[in-house]
């Protein structure tokens, strides 16, 4: 055994040749870490206000608007200084991040604002940043192009800067005045048509449409185009499904081009299509229309899939309709196509398929233009998507939901080859029941009669919970409790149900599409999830308490939350408080200045990176205020455990003696430790707040096993071998430590955790970081032991990644009294995994004794001596 | 309680907003983007609330106020303004307006002005 030590100890040295350590000032470090906290700290504050002054409650103008905004910029750049002078400049894409969404919001409040003065577009250039230009459904097609990567057709947009100069040029500018005015006679509208079909295209525009048109055949020969509407806010809040007009089939020549164009434009000003921008609070004439030019597939079939069934069906099942040959028979509704409902997960089984009749079928014709024929009697009795098709097409469906966070309703296509390229995403409406869960959220404004005379007496409907907590967002909603005791669980989640757990996590936005409500016992209106349940107007309630006990999981309950703050829960659905205040919410959204006003608080308030450890978390892909923020504090979180890894240790270094385990080394960088303390101390005199709660934990009786675990020569041997990894760091347990601060590294037996905990008065400043690794024994004990810790730190609220042997989880926004109650707990977790080694002997045990560590059970010997 | 609620805001959203808020508490609501137009209605029609802003181009708040109080002096004015200024508002209140509020308005706060505004 000596002698295997020795062969570590030489490997240990070796390896830490190759990776000198760097000596850190972690002081400096700390401190600066701590300024960015607090610089954070107050955008957050500044942008959730605007959120909420912004969100219905409230009478706002621009001036408010304005003011705000220069706060949050004022602040947020302070945050960028620090955070560059903390990372030695690394992140130089952050800064480009930010002076990108900070001139479209300047943009947006002052009005005058235009993105791009650019005619065209190609598809794969359309960013965020030119999203009003393009029009919304050209910007959701770049989206899934160039974001997520999915097939789409080749193409380009004419954008609305090509639209004004299409009108001034053909001197339409006075006719669309009187239109705004009010004066939308069918006389008028039917003028304007005329002479937009009349019109011709700018030089400019004719020059930019040749060359686009030119490159696109480039890309795909002789292929035939459609000339489909992307008006501004299309496919955005409104769907405008089936208002303006697409055009397909058409050859690739700048004439027939133009024609197309010109007819997408004018139907802009039909009858219909005015009157419905009219009813939703459009002024016509203001509304500006781009349009995208794609190249066709050659669908062999197509359709729609809804990513969920928009009627509420009582199972959660994605919808697919399918026909042979173009959509248009399917998206038009002109003939019975195959339906599938399929499950919204892989491997995306069809539990029900109906063969629709298919009686004609939609063809490109030679010349131009398509035509609805008859299909043949053979194809008429085939279904049209084999199944393997329609699982791919399921799963892209959900790579586009998950990414849009939204239900989607998808057009799709099957070209020749059996490829699947999306034509269309837009937000799909669902509705279930009587009242859909968008309606209900939507009913739920901001401004509630809250009076007394308004709460009726609820005889039937006893209080559950009263005024617990704080309200992110208000509303009345009713539905069944739904307990969310980990991540993976929130794939049971039920539509329409209410959320309740005990922490608060980013990582809900997966059912708010589908929630009607959230109450977590924890959590702070700040937190990252809170302003994701604003943004989608889940009615929520976080650091309520008790709600995980107080609710029964299934049972049906009615919240009521106030925008005064006051909350109520009440047993059973009562519908007089759901009724109670209709829909004032749904006729402010209807509201064009509304809109357009809270517009800019998406480039403010969405939060695009939740989870750290995904590829999308980086500077690049920072969209909002939100996102730099976030990626800020991510970033400065491990810059912060990488210098305490690194701590310049010395002179101040202190031994802190445990009684259970072998000392941890002590460098006190601010009140971490009582005044006057020797070399040598002992817990009673460590007074930073994460050390003392971490210490209890690994103290806590029964959650340490005195004496050695038994192990096997093999698994001793393996230990051995793989320590190579993390030899850098096992020579001595340490813990940098301040008053709100620790960062620790412990070893037992042949496991390696880092802990990095702040936690300070301002939970959005807060975090905590565990890393567990290595470990003797064979690699299905290792993976077992990494399950096991995977299932209790999601329970705890991690977010967690596991690569190999090593798991890996955080916690952000957490409140001072939480983030002590959870490094309890990771304390508690640290010992009992010591004894685990040999223990995990079976797969069936892994489930078995994460839940025996949750319930307080710690003692996996038994009663007696502990051996097996 | 059924009444009649003039709103006077040059910013569109504004008048929207409070129309769509107070309609639904069953008032009448009638909104102008600028105060002489509202001013031309006053003649015509009596409101027993004007919600107006106090700083407008052209003709401002506090002229809305004296030219209230004048044609009908049993009418409540409540003025909103995006500047807290409180020299403006000492002399707002002087002359005599129920209640001040600077934006953004909280609306529940303003529904419950103007409830005890028409309890008066």
């Amino acid at each position: 055994m000596t002698s295997l030590k020795q062969k570590i100890g030489s490997l240990m040295s070796r390896y830490s040749a190759r990776h000198p350590a760097r000596a850190v000032d972690v002081r400096a470090v700390f401190s600066s870490y701590k300024k960015i906290m607090d610089d954070n700290g107050r955008a957050l504050e500044i942008m959730t206000d605007m959120g909420e002054k912004t969100g219905g409650g409230y009478l706002f103008d621009i001036v408010f608007t304005r003011d705000a905004y220069s706060d949050l910029a004022a602040s947020v750049r302070v945050s960028l200084k620090d955070f560059n002078q903390l990372t030695a400049g690394r992140h130089p894409e952050l800064e480009q991040a930010f002076e990108e969404i900070d001139s479209h919001i300047n943009g947006l409040i002052s009005g005058t604002y235009r993105s791009t003065e650019r005619l065209s577009v190609p598809l794969g250039q359309v960013g965020p940043g030119i999203a009003r230009e393009v029009g919304g459904k050209s910007f959701h097609l770049a989206e899934l192009k160039n974001r997520l990567g999915l097939e789409v057709p080749d193409g380009f947009v004419l954008t609305v800067s090509a639209y004004e100069e299409f009108i001034n040029h053909n001197g339409l500018g006075e006719i669309i005045s009187t239109l705004e005015a009010g004066d939308d006679g069918p006389e008028l509208l039917h003028e304007l048509r005329e002479r937009i079909l009349a019109g011709s295209l700018p030089p400019a525009l004719e020059q930019d449409l040749v060359r686009q048109l030119e490159q696109l055949s480039g890309v795909c020969g002789e292929c035939r185009l459609a000339v489909r509407s992307s008006a501004e806010e299309e496919d955005d809040v409104f769907s405008f499904a089936g208002q303006f007009e697409t055009v397909l089939n058409v050859p690739n020549e700048p004439g027939a081009v133009g024609q197309a164009y010109r007819r997408v434009l004018a139907s802009l000003f039909s009858d219909e299509a005015v009157a419905y921008q009219r009813r939703l609070g459009y002024s016509p004439g203001g509304l500006r229309m781009a349009a995208c030019v794609l190249a066709m597939v050659d669908a062999t079939a197509s359709g729609v899939a809804y990513s969920t069934d928009p009627l509420g069906g009582k199972e959660d099942l994605m919808l697919i309709n399918s026909a042979w040959g173009l959509g248009k028979s399917v998206v038009e509704g002109s003939t019975a196509a195959d339906m599938y409902k399929v499950e919204r997960k892989p491997p995306f089984a069809v539990v029900d398929s109906a063969m629709g009749d298919k009686e004609t079928m939609t063809c490109g014709l030679g010349g131009g233009g398509v035509l609805e024929k008859e299909t043949p009697s053979e194809m008429r009795r085939t279904f049209s998507l084999e199944p393997k098709t329609i699982a791919e097409i399921a799963r892209q469906v959900t790579v586009i939901e998950d990414y849009f966070h939204r239900p989607q309703d998808v057009e799709w296509a099957v070209d020749s080859s059996g490829r699947v390229i999306i034509l269309q995403a837009r937000p799909l409406r669902v509705r279930k029941g009587k009242a859909s869960v968008e309606d209900r959220r939507m009913s739920a404004s901001g401004t509630a009669p809250g009076t007394e005379e308004a709460r009726p007496a609820l005889a039937e409907h006893p209080v559950l919970m009263h005024d617990r907590g704080s309200v992110v967002q208000p509303g009345a909603v009713g539905g069944r409790v739904f307990l969310a005791g980990s991540p993976e669980a929130l794939d049971e989640f039920p539509r329409g149900a209410i959320l309740v757990a005990h922490n608060d996590s980013p990582q809900f936005v997966r059912v708010m599409p589908y929630a009607s409500a959230i109450i977590t016992d924890t959590g702070n209106t700040a937190s990252h999830m809170a302003s994701i349940s604003r943004e989608f107007r889940v009615p929520t309630v976080v650091g309520a308490g008790i709600a995980t006990e107080a609710l029964r999981p299934g049972a049906e309950i009615t919240l009521r939350a106030d925008e005064d703050g006051s909350m109520t829960v009440f047993q059973g659905i009562a519908r007089e408080l759901i009724d109670e205040q209709h829909d004032s919410f749904l006729k402010l959204e209807e509201l064009y200045e509304f809109r357009r006003r809270k517009y800019l608080m998406k480039y403010i308030a969405p939060l695009n990176l939740v989870n750290p450890f995904t590829d999308d978390f980086s500077a690049r892909n920072c969209r909002t205020i939100h996102d730099i923020l976030r990626f800020i504090h991510e970033k400065s979180m491990q810059e912060l455990i990488e210098s305490s890894r690194h701590a310049e240790h010395g002179r101040s270094l202190k031994r802190l003696d445990i009684p259970f385990m072998d000392d941890i080394h002590v460098i006190d960088i601010g009140a971490g430790l009582s005044a006057g303390t020797g070399d040598l101390i002992v817990p009673e005199q460590v007074v930073s707040v994460p050390l003392n709660a971490i210490l209890r934990g690994m103290s806590y009786p029964g959650a340490w096993r005195k004496g050695g675990v038994p192990i096997s020569i093999s698994d001793f041997l393996t230990a051995s071998i793989r320590t190579g990894a993390m030899l850098e760091n096992i020579d001595l347990n340490l813990a940098v430590i301040s008053r709100l601060y620790m960062n620790l590294a412990v070893r037992f037996g042949y496991h390696y955790s880092i802990v990095d905990c702040y936690c300070s008065e301002r939970p959005a400043s807060n975090h905590i970081y565990f890393r567990f690794m290595g470990g003797a024994a064979d690699i299905s004990k290792r993976r077992r032991r990494i399950d096991m810790l995977a299932i209790i730190l999601d329970h705890l609220g991690f977010i967690t990644k596991v690569k190999g042997d090593m798991i890996t989880g955080t916690i952000s926004n957490i409140g001072q009294e939480e983030a002590v109650r959870i490094l309890d707990q990771v304390g508690r977790l640290m010992a009992f995994t010591r004894q685990l080694d040999a223990m995990l002997v079976s797969d069936n045990v892994v489930r078995d004794y994460a839940q025996r560590f949750i319930d307080g059970d710690y003692d996996l010997f038994g009663k007696g001596d502990g051996q097996n | 309680m059924s009444a009649r609620i003039m709103v006077i805001d040059d910013e569109k959203i504004v008048g929207d907003m409070a129309k769509i808020s107070l309609e639904e508490e069953g008032y009448e609501v009638e909104t102008f983007l600028s105060a002489a137009p509202a001013l031309e209605r006053l003649k015509e029609a009596s409101f027993e609330i004007v919600v107006t802003d106090l700083k407008m181009k052209g003709i401002d708040g506090l002229e809305v106020l004296k030219t209230v109080k004048q044609l009908h002096p049993e009418s409540k004015v409540i003025m909103i303004t995006a500047f807290a200024d409180l020299d403006v508002a000492i002399e707002a209140i002087k002359a005599d307006v129920f209640d001040f509020f600077p934006k953004p308005v909280r609306i529940k706060e303003l529904k419950e002005s103007i409830r005890k505004a028409l309890a008066e």
